[in-house]
């Protein structure tokens, strides 16, 4: 099936390019992964590129809830106005080129196109005969063939980017530590509220849910925002997730670490508290204690955030709080979904 | 070269008053906005929003400060999608240890509509008394904390009085679409326009009660949102149960365009006319003039290539510092501008917030905070004669209090222990025992309970409280960024401190139903933040003020450069003091009347 493509108005993309890319100062000052180079470094938020939106089509809301624009935008050096760009990617059949169009008598070529929730791609920018990377969003993949291409993801995503599978199990172990749904009455909860979401209302509305474990889909927001926003802190889980695999590896030789007793957990989380982790190679990493911050931050937001960003999976963080607070008619004094969009939340008129 | 009757550059609460007049008038006008043109659902092809009800949308992910030379180099900083990067675009503050240091302080947003796309919403008219803090204290000796009589030699009245700004008071509350009411404000109503207030919070019967015991005459915060269909901006209320009650409405953009920002309520509702023109996502970088008349002003377009326009008259209103900041780098192009806009040597002088602060609790009870605009009720208590003498004051201050703080979970966990955007998070990614059992402690402690009482207050007016062109530092079109150097008098701790001991009060009466014994967590000013001396609330005031006397003033009555023909600056920067509540719907009353000169004008 062809892809389907949008036409957005010049405005709409000069929205999202002017503060980011327009500037005349050379100096390297935004901050990305050590890969990311420095001409990304003279872009402000690169990570934004291309443009991931909702998508709405008027005549068929329903369905259209299920899709999010994609916005392409490439940048042409000055002086230099190629005539034709465009973009092929895993997101329209077979690598079809697609013609990105010039915005006005700028720069920027753009293209938009409708692209499912929960997917990852890869693209490039066709210049001049040349299949190039994407010289703004900072995202690689290699394919199956060894070549790197660049890479986008749309929202609800839960395909592992970033993380390995034994990274997201140990991070799991950490996450469930902070988070409130470890104690009694919240699993209690828990057990309750993805039991009552039973399959159909599942595959409706949580089609692309990571899973619904204690952590609420953290680790999966965790990996999204290590491959996009935050990607600058990568190298901080890689290198921590390696030396906490060590320390408790050390400490019980004979367990899978994601098997080990929760204690373990809690001790190793108040050395890394008090940045004094017996075992730990401080030569490599000097402050568990900043991982630990750094780590406290991303939980509870990817808890509490909106679940397109890939936590609060089903909305259960949302409907812990709702539960767990009720006046004495049993009327919930955190009625969230009053505000939000279905089908996520009720609001009539909002629609996200 | 493209050319209007006026040009006007920003389009918040100073800009689009002026451009809303004089379009309405056939005048040919042109907005130039630095940030994107954002929109609303109903403006959208889509039908969806460019703002969210996102609590990641009021503070993006981490980013980390490399501006050279700074102290602060290195830490992490937070900033919504339409408030500017700070790498790119810092503004730069000397901190207590006389070190340079980058903040987000002092920007309000970058999009079409300005900071009234994010501000709280507040709409306070300021006191009769507000204008004339220069008359008021002549000859008095009561003045606390004042040993070198600053007060007396500092203080200035407006050339203007508040009989002069009420009628576009009231123009201003009609046109906006603002709820509220007007019965116990201490400031004349020629007229009342306000909506009906919604019901207030249930958590809000606290401060009824305190307010009531301590006989402090109240009144329901006038909110820029809009509760009924607003005829003058076409705005209507969709189905559902009080729909603007969300939680999203401080700091956060409204989808649904229900907040009264002046771009759905003055602009949008134009927006079509032949004769209106907004250019979005464009910079200006300097004014030129010839014989005290601007000439040029030239702008980077969306792709950041330079353009110049010219108008016949030029209105600069892109918030003080960065009006005042404008208006350096002109200067630093020209020897006659700089000889014009210097001459009474009192640009960026005078830089004004307000006194802030307040108290906090957690109060008995829980309630949905969620379900909530941003204040419910107010006091003019502290902005009365008597209660000024009483305590030796300069001045007065507004008192209300905050419902949607921390009603959402990011946001209680962000804010734990903070309160402005430069140290976000870090007292919540500190308190590492927060875990587990203990955070559902933290949740059932702080979620749904905790209350505050603001105050906003005037700030004295010091020569030293100032804005400049950093010598180093430079913004991503390598022009120099703006530095920021001020700090608290004597005078205003002991405002901040009497004030915030009647918000105080305000909680200990009403946490107990009168009695006074209710305890309160922390009352205080904003001097005692760790970061006082860059806090600045979002409301950025002086630096250019309007006076009668050119020599003791940069711009005159109309808000006209003194030496200058067609330049107007029409933001906060003119004010000469800061009032005693929050500044936009004066900055919007101003530009409206300074409207009407300009329309006797053209």
């Amino acid at each position: 099936m062809a892809v389907r493509l949008i036409a957005k108005d010049d405005q709409y993309v000069l929205n999202h390019c002017t503060k980011y890319l327009a500037r005349e100062n050379p100096e390297p000052r935004h901050v990305y992964g050590p890969d990311a180079g420095i001409e990304v470094a003279r872009i402000a938020e690169a990570w934004r590129f291309p443009i991931i939106d909702g998508h709405r089509d008027p005549d068929e809301q329903a369905a259209s809830q299920a899709f999010n624009e994609v916005t392409f935008v490439y940048l042409a050096a000055p002086g230099a106005l190629p005539t034709e760009v465009a973009v092929i990617g895993s997101f329209a059949n077979l690598y079809e080129p697609l013609a990105m169009r010039q915005v006005g008598d700028t720069p920027y070529f753009t293209l938009t196109a409708v692209v499912p929730r929960g997917e990852a791609h890869s693209y490039r920018f066709l210049v001049g005969g040349e299949a190039l990377l994407d010289p703004i969003n900072p995202q690689r993949m290699t394919l199956d063939n060894g070549r790197v291409w660049s890479r986008f993801f749309t929202q609800d995503c839960t395909i592992p980017l970033v993380l390995e599978h034994w990274e997201r199990r140990l991070l799991e172990r950490l996450c469930d530590h902070i988070l409130p749904f470890r104690t009694p009455t919240a699993e209690n909860f828990l057990a309750r509220f993805y039991d009552y979401l039973d399959r159909q209302a599942r595959d409706a509305q949580y089609p692309n849910a990571y899973r619904f474990d204690a952590s609420v889909g953290v680790v999966n927001y965790i990996d999204k925002l290590l491959a996009r926003e935050e990607s600058h802190h990568q190298a901080d889980y890689r290198i921590c997730l390696d030396l906490i695999n060590q320390v408790v590896r050390q400490r019980n030789p004979f367990l899978d670490p994601a098997r080990m007793a929760r204690d373990l957990y809690v001790t190793l989380y108040e050395e890394m508290g008090r940045n004094d982790v017996p075992g730990w190679d401080y030569g490599r990493y000097g402050t568990p204690r900043y991982f630990l911050q750094l780590l406290r931050r991303h939980t509870f937001t990817g808890a509490f955030a909106h679940p397109k960003y890939g936590g609060n999976a089903g909305t259960a963080a949302w409907a812990w709080l709702a539960e767990r607070y009720r006046d004495g008619d049993g009327e919930t004094l955190f009625d969230w979904g009053r505000a939000l969009e279905p089908p996520y939340g009720r609001n009539p008129a909002y629609r996200g | 070269m493209d050319k209007f009757d006026v040009v006007i550059i920003g389009s918040g609460a100073g800009g689009a008053p002026i451009a809303h007049t004089l379009a309405l008038a056939g005048k040919s006008v042109l907005v130039l906005e630095k940030g994107p043109l954002l929109r609303t659902q109903d403006q959208d092809p889509r039908g969806l929003s460019d703002f969210k009800r996102d609590e990641l949308y009021g503070t993006g992910p981490e980013k980390r400060l490399t501006v050279p030379g700074m102290a602060n180099q290195g830490e992490s900083y937070y900033g919504s999608h339409v408030e500017p990067d700070i790498n790119d675009e810092p503004h730069v503050y000397v901190g207590r240890d006389g070190r340079d240091r980058a903040t987000i302080e002092g920007y309000t947003a970058q999009v079409i509509g300005g900071g009234t796309q994010l501000y709280g919403a507040v709409s306070l008219r300021f006191a009769p008394m507000d204008f004339r803090l220069q008359s008021f204290n002549a000859g008095r000796t009561d003045l606390v904390d004042d040993p070198t009589g600053d007060v007396q030699r500092e203080a200035r009245d407006w050339p203007i009085d508040y009989d002069a700004l009420e009628p576009y008071y009231g123009q201003a509350e009609r046109l906006i679409g603002i709820n509220g009411t007007a019965t116990n404000q201490a400031k004349p109503f020629s007229a009342e326009h306000y909506q009906t207030p919604l019901n207030p919070n249930a958590i809000s019967r606290f401060v009824e009660v305190g307010m009531d015991a301590l006989g402090m005459p109240r009144y329901r915060t006038p909110l820029a949102v809009i509760t009924a269909d607003h005829s003058p901006s076409g705005r209507r209320i969709p189905a559902g149960d009080e729909p603007a009650k969300t939680g999203y409405v401080n700091r956060y953009g409204d989808p649904l365009g229900l907040k009264s920002n002046t771009w759905v309520a003055l602009l949008a509702p134009l927006a079509g006319r032949p004769n209106l023109e907004f250019r979005c996502n464009c910079v200006v970088t300097h004014l030129s003039q010839s014989n005290g008349r601007v000439t040029g002003v030239r702008y980077r377009d969306p792709a950041g290539r330079p353009v110049t326009v010219e108008g016949d008259l030029v209105v600069v209103a892109c918030s003080a510092i960065e009006s005042v900041r404008l208006l350096m780098l002109s200067a630093e192009e020209s020897q006659d501008f700089a000889g014009r806009i210097y001459k009474s040597g009192l640009l960026g002088k005078y830089f004004l917030t307000h006194c802030f602060g307040g108290a906090e609790s957690a109060m008995p009870g829980r309630y949905d905070k969620s379900v909530s605009l941003d204040s419910d009720w107010a006091t003019d208590f502290c902005a009365g004669e008597d209660f000024i003498r009483a305590n030796g004051l300069w001045a007065g201050g507004a008192m209300y209090n905050n419902t949607s703080d921390q009603a959402l979970p990011i946001s209680l966990a962000r804010t734990h222990g903070s309160q402005d955007l430069d140290t976000i998070w870090k007292a919540f990614v500190e308190d590492t025992g927060l875990t587990g059992q203990a955070l559902v402690e933290f949740f059932d402690r702080d979620f749904g309970t905790r209350l505050s009482v603001s105050f906003m207050a005037n700030q004295l007016p010091l020569p030293s409280n100032r804005i400049e062109l950093h010598p180093a530092v430079r913004d991503k079109w390598n022009r120099k960024a703006a530095y920021i150097i001020k700090d608290w008098h004597s005078h205003d701790i002991h405002l901040m401190n009497t004030l915030a001991a009647q918000c105080a009060a305000v909680l200990r009466f009403g946490g107990d139903e009168g009695r006074g014994n209710y305890p309160v967590e922390g009352f205080g000013g904003i001097y005692l933040a760790e970061n006082a001396r860059a806090r600045i609330a979002n409301h950025v005031l002086g630096g250019a003020r309007f006076g009668s006397n050119p020599n003791d003033s940069v711009l005159d009555p109309d808000c006209r450069a003194w030496e200058f023909d067609n330049l107007y600056v029409t933001d906060g920067a003119c004010m000469p003091t800061s009032g005693s509540a929050n500044p936009t719907l004066t900055i919007q009353a101003n530009a409206f009347r300074v409207a009407d000169r300009l329309l006797e004008r053209l």
